[in-house]
């Protein structure tokens, strides 16, 4: 398992604590705008993915790892296609958990 | 009776409350009721016939009371009056400061002149009150003579009188107004209610911190149907436990009704009884034909989960698929053998649930079934014990009630549905298909998670009798070389035998059959990130595998022993929910934990990191 990149764990509200930080994030494709898709974050915010996606198809969920540029876009270097449903809620408190009291256990 | 209440009096009263003059006042002729001592004074409510208000006597007529001039019941005509407004309730309340009495205490409140020429059989549950009211006041009085026969008598006589006066009880039975069960709750208390005796459990003697006590309960039915746990401690219990018998119809009043502890009822009813000292139970007699209609509340069979060793008991209906011969059963306790009968039946959720008649239900019953088999009669069962031999099971008590065929919406619907679809449809057994995504499987997975850890760490589990926890763990190891099942009879899944000649014997249903099906029982290896332990599976290891234990045979007795391996790597290392039992075994006079899985359930990803996120929270409160 490669460890030499870690990325953070965020969500919406909490993407724009690590600006120019390696990420990753699990967003719902609601569209795409000028090259860049448009997901939804976990806790409901629009955020926009930039990078070459794979040739296969995107399904609803999509995990995306890469640089945050700003507050509310990524320029993603791996997607993820995690399937047609997916346990928000869940995904949204580990974001909270990794950031917070459990920030020693992932970095 | 001469004189009548003025119509409308209380309105009278209201509208001038503060009459300038004596000649103001018409006249007025109200009722008192509810008559007691307020310190000095007497209050009571004046009663128009329609309507009633507070009120009070001066303290000035006191005497008038004391010396049984005005009486509580009788009627008064009002001189001279004021009311008052209670700021803080917005209610009036009249005082007397002048009367005359107009009469003494009729025999009952006056309601209604109109019901009253009726033969005033439909009396206001409250009458009843008042009189009795008036007996506890008497020294002793008999219920419904009037006041004046006042005579000393013995603690006996009047007993003795009152139960060789069954008119009078008689008459009170008729007029009195019962209640159904159903419309009973905590914040009304003036019910009686009509119910039989439907069961009676033992006295019971236990001991706590506050001391020592008795304990007995009954179930009541009453007419609907509807039933209701009371339970009775000390002096109540020793007070109705010889009355109350099996069987018998009593009117019953003055109990208190409270939600019930889902753990312990065993009827369908959100609020249980308790009757006390003051409570009053009366046979009724001639009640031979109040039978209680059997009111059933059925469980879907696909819902039946919930009710998994619970002490609640279930209602079923469903289409009899099948009908075992008797079985003769000894039971552990005594050495008794008891008649025993399996039934399986489905119903529309399409699934099939085992159904074990005892003792008269699998003889007399059950033969009528399995004469009528063949038709797919529908049955309605009431009180079932839900067990989990095989995922679930049902389980007939002594008060179990079977009906073959009822005429019922229920019944007819079911009939309907299995003529049309039903026969043709594949159904699946409920204890097969728990999982947590269903109903049925949720709350065994969730509830009493244990780690491996917390139970091989714990020798004494399971000492009494077998504890029931849910594990989340990996299978790591499946040895090959073990003999993974047994030798089962096609019908009752029991082991056979090797008959003697050809086929195999089975002893639960006393025949041969040439064919036998193999069913699992193997050791397996679980481990999960607090550490590792060994279960017992029995044919839930289909879920394990991947495939029944006769398909599981076949691969293995291929030449190529290699595709029975990859089936057992296959398994290795997969994840599962298992709801497991833990004993004790005495092995070689050494006390063993013996860890059984009962059920087999997939991860579901979603609903465990849910629980995982609870654990979270739960370990930030605690220390």
């Amino acid at each position: 398992m490669d460890t030499s990149k870690p990325a953070i764990f965020v969500n919406g509200g909490l993407l724009p604590m690590h600006v120019r930080k390696r990420v990753r994030t699990v967003v719902q494709v609601i569209g795409s705008d000028r090259g860049a898709v448009i997901g939804k974050s976990t806790d409901d915010q629009q955020l926009s993915v930039k990078g070459t996606p794979p040739s296969v198809p995107l399904t609803n969920f999509v995990e995306v790892i890469g640089i945050a540029d700003s507050e509310k876009s990524i320029q993603a270097e791996i997607w993820t296609n995690f399937g047609d449903t997916f346990d928000t809620y869940s995904y949204n408190q580990l974001c909270q958990l990794a950031n917070g009291e459990c920030q020693l256990l992932f970095l | 009776m001469g004189h009548r209440l003025s119509p409308d009096a209380i309105a009278t009263l209201l509208s001038n409350p503060k009459p300038d003059s004596l000649s103001d006042i018409p006249e007025i002729i109200v009722q008192i009721t509810k008559l007691e001592p307020k310190g000095k004074s007497y209050g009571f409510d004046a009663n128009d016939g329609k309507m009633k208000i507070k009120a009070i006597f001066n303290s000035r007529l006191s005497s008038e009371i004391t010396s049984g001039n005005i009486q509580n019941l009788g009627l008064i005509r009002i001189l001279d009056y004021t009311v008052n407004e209670i700021p803080s309730k917005s209610e009036n309340y009249l005082i007397i400061t002048k009367c005359e009495v107009v009469s003494p205490a009729p025999e009952m409140e006056i309601k209604d002149e109109i019901r009253k020429e009726e033969a005033g059989i439909i009396f206001k549950p409250k009458q009843e009150h008042e009189i009795k009211i008036e007996v506890k006041k008497e020294p002793s009085g008999i219920l419904l003579k009037p006041k004046r026969e006042m005579a000393t008598k013995s603690a006996a006589q009047i007993v003795h009188e009152q139960h060789r006066n069954m008119a009078p009880t008689a008459r009170m039975a008729m007029t009195r107004r019962v209640h159904p069960l159903v419309s009973l709750n905590p914040y009304q208390g003036n019910w009686t209610i009509k119910v039989r005796v439907t069961s009676k459990g033992n006295m019971r003697t236990y001991k706590n911190a506050r001391g020592e006590g008795c304990v007995f309960n009954v179930e009541l039915t009453d007419e609907d149907g509807t039933q209701i746990q009371a339970t009775m401690f000390n002096d109540a219990a020793r007070k109705f436990y010889d009355k109350f018998q099996l069987g018998k119809v009593y009117y019953i009043s003055k109990g208190t009704l409270r939600v019930a502890n889902k753990q312990f009822r065993t009827v369908q009813n959100d609020y249980e009884m308790a009757l006390n000292e003051n409570s009053e139970v009366e046979e009724a007699s001639n009640e031979a034909a109040f039978i209680p209609e059997t009111k059933f509340n059925f469980v879907p069979i696909d819902q039946l989960g919930p009710y998994i060793n619970s002490n609640e008991l279930v209602d079923v209906i469903g289409v009899i698929q099948s009908v075992s011969p008797t079985m003769s059963i000894r039971r552990k306790s005594n050495n008794e053998i008891v008649p025993k009968r399996d039934i399986t039946i489905a119903d529309e959720t399409k699934k099939t649930v085992v159904v074990s008649l005892w003792n008269d239900l699998a003889t007399n019953v059950g033969q009528e079934l399995l004469d009528l088999a063949d038709n797919s009669p529908v049955v309605a069962i009431k009180s079932l014990k839900v067990g989990d031999f095989q995922g679930v099971s049902l389980s007939t008590l002594g008060r179990s009630i079977v009906q073959i065929n009822p005429d019922t919406p229920e019944s007819n619907k079911l009939r309907c549905w299995y003529d049309s679809d039903g026969k043709e449809t594949s159904m699946a057994s409920v204890g097969s298909g728990l999982s947590p995504s269903t109903k049925s499987g949720a709350r065994s997975m969730y509830s009493d998670r244990f780690s491996i850890s917390q139970i091989t760490s714990n020798p004494s589990l399971g000492g009494d009798k077998p504890a029931f926890f849910s594990i989340r763990a990996y299978i790591s190891f499946i040895k090959p070389d073990q003999s993974m099942w047994y030798r089962a009879c096609k019908t009752c899944n029991k082991k056979v035998t090797e008959a003697v000649g050809d086929g195999y014997w089975c002893e639960g249903c006393q025949k041969n059959d040439t064919e036998c099906s193999l069913r699992y029982i193997l050791v397996v290896k679980v481990s999960d990130a607090s550490g590792e332990g060994w279960v017992s599976v029995f044919n839930e290891a289909e879920k394990i595998i991947g495939c029944s234990a006769d398909e599981l045979d076949k691969l293995k007795s291929e030449k190529e022993g290699s595709s029975y391996q990859l089936k057992l790597k296959e398994a290795t290392w997969n994840p599962h929910l298992f709801r497991v039992s833990v004993a004790q075994n005495e092995y070689n006079n050494e006390k063993r934990q013996r860890i059984t899985v009962r059920a087999v359930a997939p991860v579901d990803f979603a609903a465990e990191s849910r629980y995982l996120l609870e654990e979270i929270s739960k370990m930030k409160d605690s220390p």
